[in-house]
């Protein structure tokens, strides 16, 4: 299809804008990340610092931030979304496969009604899945008396566990439902007419064929899990999971600690994007090669070998690669010429912090101390004497160096 | 049912039986049926449960309509307000959304080269990985009073005084719209990939306008993609918790968050089921019109 220039430029100018929207916002939480103040902005530029990953910071009037390393109650929370994510796994990838198998083998009236209810959870909110799963279970566990179920009943990775598979089970189902589509069943009766039982079927064709979607369908549950929370804050009852963590740090206030630790997830992310976009690619020539070599076999002529010229290329990516080691070391330069890296830098902003919040201190004091004696009301007139005495200040010209004669010899 | 076993064994059959009893009946239908039950019966201790004041009542809906019995207005305007304001918002965002990402859509599917459009749906999947309570906090660092947009305005030399954007709601509203905007682009891209080229050529030739050939040919065909991203967009919206959580100011209150308060901070779960039971009521309602609008069956809606 052709398009006219000017709306290709308008089409390219949009995508640029949409994707600045989608990317913007992180690109500067990342940068907030190295900021040594204790807000997360980019402007008054700190220093540069390693410290919301590390240990964090104690502020000057006393308040402790943590960072990273020294967040126990993250690591808790981070160590409790594991638990969960590996029960949803285990729960929801076998619900998943068995739903998606069934509904190959069911007339097609029950499978129209059994698909429905099965994409159901999906349309469901979210916060609805984990209120109706305390509900339900609080109510088991008061009917029991006490014991061992009302324990169950009230544990909150129990219930969130629950909670979550409700839902995402179905994300399993749909993946495998759209692998068994293709599933020759042909494979199935050759093997039980050689005398295969159904359970040797199952587990010698049925599955090795279901391999791919198992692998990809654990990786989205666990990923659903470990983010999700409008499900959990419900379900989690007096626990902690990482988005929950995550979330009432937000309201308490926010830290560079946090941007930190968006900047480790961001890194996960993009690593694993990458490598599967790799991987893929690599899969994809490999079988584009086996393809062409299959072709050349059945038809022994030159003509339809394709001369493989190795001329270099130079892919587009390379520009993006090239653009941001620009901006890295333009901003290292920037840093480094600045003297806004190390520790220096960090004693001192620290200090001038702790002075000037010294020196309010003592104008306090001092307020308090003045409040009662009558203080000389400031003469208008006397203002310009205030200017006189300024510009009559020597030092303030002491940097100046435009008059040193000095300078020029 | 005998067949059942017989095509499959007892073992497997057994598994699949349990499995599949297990999650429709225990993790779907019970837990959403004991939730409407308990929304119909007054806010009991524990000990009084099953005696006789633990009778059937619409109490909790009234108070949703009518506010409590001790107030004078005539309607639960609070509650009606947030209500509809979320409503409301929502289906303005999942509208907004469709059209931005439409272009895009369109773009990846029918115009771009194989490699282009590929190296766009990658970076278009890594935002979407990344959690939507990290998303909106990005969007914190820009809106908050010391903030990084009002500081570059303000030493730009643009303005005197910050910008209130938490206050006024812009940044929830972005921010929604950030969090749920890519849920749009999957489905919509889905279902226009599959848009035969020769048509759009065809259309061309027999001298139909862009816009036409936009309206007549490739929106027709888009539905099922436009039905199931709408869906998605704005039962997320509406049942968006953590978003409000973070973006929204201290009087802003998103429906999701009168359930919550009604159910952590206030202990009154059977309203706080009675409110969960409206939104669930809601997105049926929206998953219906849905279908209804764009002919489109629910398994074409999830994919």
């Amino acid at each position: 299809m052709k398009s006219q220039p000017a709306l290709k430029l308008l089409l390219g100018t949009y995508i640029f804008v949409f994707l600045a929207y989608l990317f913007g916002p992180l690109i500067i939480m990342s940068i907030t990340a190295f900021n040594s103040a204790e807000f997360p902005a980019v402007t008054p530029w700190e220093c540069f610092s390693w410290r919301w990953f590390a240990e964090g910071k104690v502020t000057y009037d006393g308040q402790r931030l943590a960072g990273l390393l020294a967040d126990s109650k993250l690591h808790e929370g981070i160590l409790t979304s594991l638990h969960i994510a590996l029960g949803v796994v285990a729960l929801s990838v076998p619900i998943g496969m068995a739903a998606a198998i069934v509904l190959t083998q069911v007339n097609s009236k029950i499978r129209t009604f059994f698909y429905s209810v099965a994409i159901m959870p999906v349309l469901f909110p979210g916060v609805v899945i984990g209120i109706s799963t305390v509900v339900l279970w609080d109510r088991i566990a008061s009917m029991t008396g006490g014991g061992a179920m009302a324990d169950v009943g009230r544990n909150g990775v129990f219930l969130t566990i629950l909670a979550q598979t409700c839902f995402i089970s179905t994300y399993c189902f749909l993946i495998f439902v759209a692998r068994m589509q293709r599933f020759d069943k042909t494979q199935e009766e050759a093997a039980l007419d050689l005398g295969a039982s159904q359970t040797q079927v199952f587990f010698k064709i049925l599955m090795p064929y279901l391999m791919p979607a198992i692998a990809s369908s654990a990786v989205i549950a666990f990923l659903y899990s470990f983010e999700n929370y409008n499900t959990t804050v419900f379900s989690i009852l007096s626990d902690q999971t990482l988005t929950t963590v995550i979330a009432s740090k937000v309201r308490l206030g926010i830290s560079p600690a946090i941007s930190a630790l968006a900047l480790v997830i961001i890194a996960i992310t993009l690593t694993a994007a990458i490598s599967y976009e790799v991987l893929k690619r690599r899969a994809e020539s490999r079988l584009a090669k086996i393809k062409q070599t299959q072709l050349h076999q059945a038809m022994p002529s030159d003509r339809l070998m394709k001369n493989q010229k190795t001329s270099f290329k130079l892919p587009k990516s390379m520009f993006v690669i090239l653009l941001v080691c620009f901006g890295v070391v333009a901003g290292g330069n920037y840093l480094v010429s600045n003297n806004l890296y190390g520790e220096q830098c960090i004693v001192a902003a620290d200090e001038a912090k702790k002075s000037n919040f010294a020196d309010q201190l003592k104008l306090l004091q001092q307020n308090v101390e003045t409040e009662g004696a009558t203080t000389p009301p400031s003469d208008p007139t006397t203002g310009s004497q205030g200017f006189n005495n300024i510009f009559g200040d020597p030092n303030l010209f002491k940097n100046f160096g435009g008059f040193d004669t000095d300078a020029k010899k | 049912m005998q067949k059942f076993f017989a095509k499959n064994g007892p073992i497997i059959s057994t598994y699949f039986l349990i499995s599949i009893g297990f999650w429709i009946i225990f993790l779907i239908i019970i837990p959403q049926l004991y939730m409407l039950d308990l929304s119909f019966r007054p806010n009991l201790p524990p000990l009084l449960r099953g005696g006789e004041e633990d009778v059937y009542t619409l109490t909790h809906y009234k108070h949703f309509l009518f506010g409590s019995e001790t107030s004078k207005d005539a309607y639960n305007y609070v509650d009606l307000k947030v209500f509809f304001t979320t409503l409301a918002t929502a289906v303005v965002i999942t509208v907004l959304s469709l059209c931005f990402c439409y272009p895009i859509a369109f773009y990846i599917a029918k115009i771009a080269e194989h490699k282009t459009a590929r190296l766009l749906i990658v970076s278009l999947i890594v935002p979407f990985w990344i959690n939507e309570l990290l998303r909106a906090f990005a969007l914190r660092i820009l809106f908050a009073g010391e903030g990084v947009i009002n500081n570059a305005l303000i030493n730009a030399g643009l303005m005197d005084n910050a910008i209130n954007f938490i206050g006024q709601d812009v940044a929830l509203f972005t921010g929604l719209t950030y969090a749920y905007l890519l849920l749009m682009m999957f489905p919509l891209y889905n279902s226009l990939e599959s848009l035969d080229t020769n048509q759009l050529e065809a259309a061309k030739d027999l001298g139909s306008s862009t816009l036409r050939t936009h309206w007549r040919i490739v929106i027709p065909h888009a539905k099922a993609g436009i039905a199931s991203g709408s869906t998605m967009v704005f039962m997320l919206t509406a049942g968006a918790l953590a978003t409000p959580v973070v973006l929204s100011s201290p009087n802003t209150f998103w429906f999701t968050q009168l359930i919550y308060q009604w159910f952590n901070m206030n202990d009154n779960w059977s309203r706080g089921a009675a409110y969960s039971v409206l939104l669930l009521l809601v997105s049926v309602i929206f998953v219906l019109l849905m279908m209804k609008l764009f002919r489109v069956k629910v398994g074409e809606i999830v994919k």
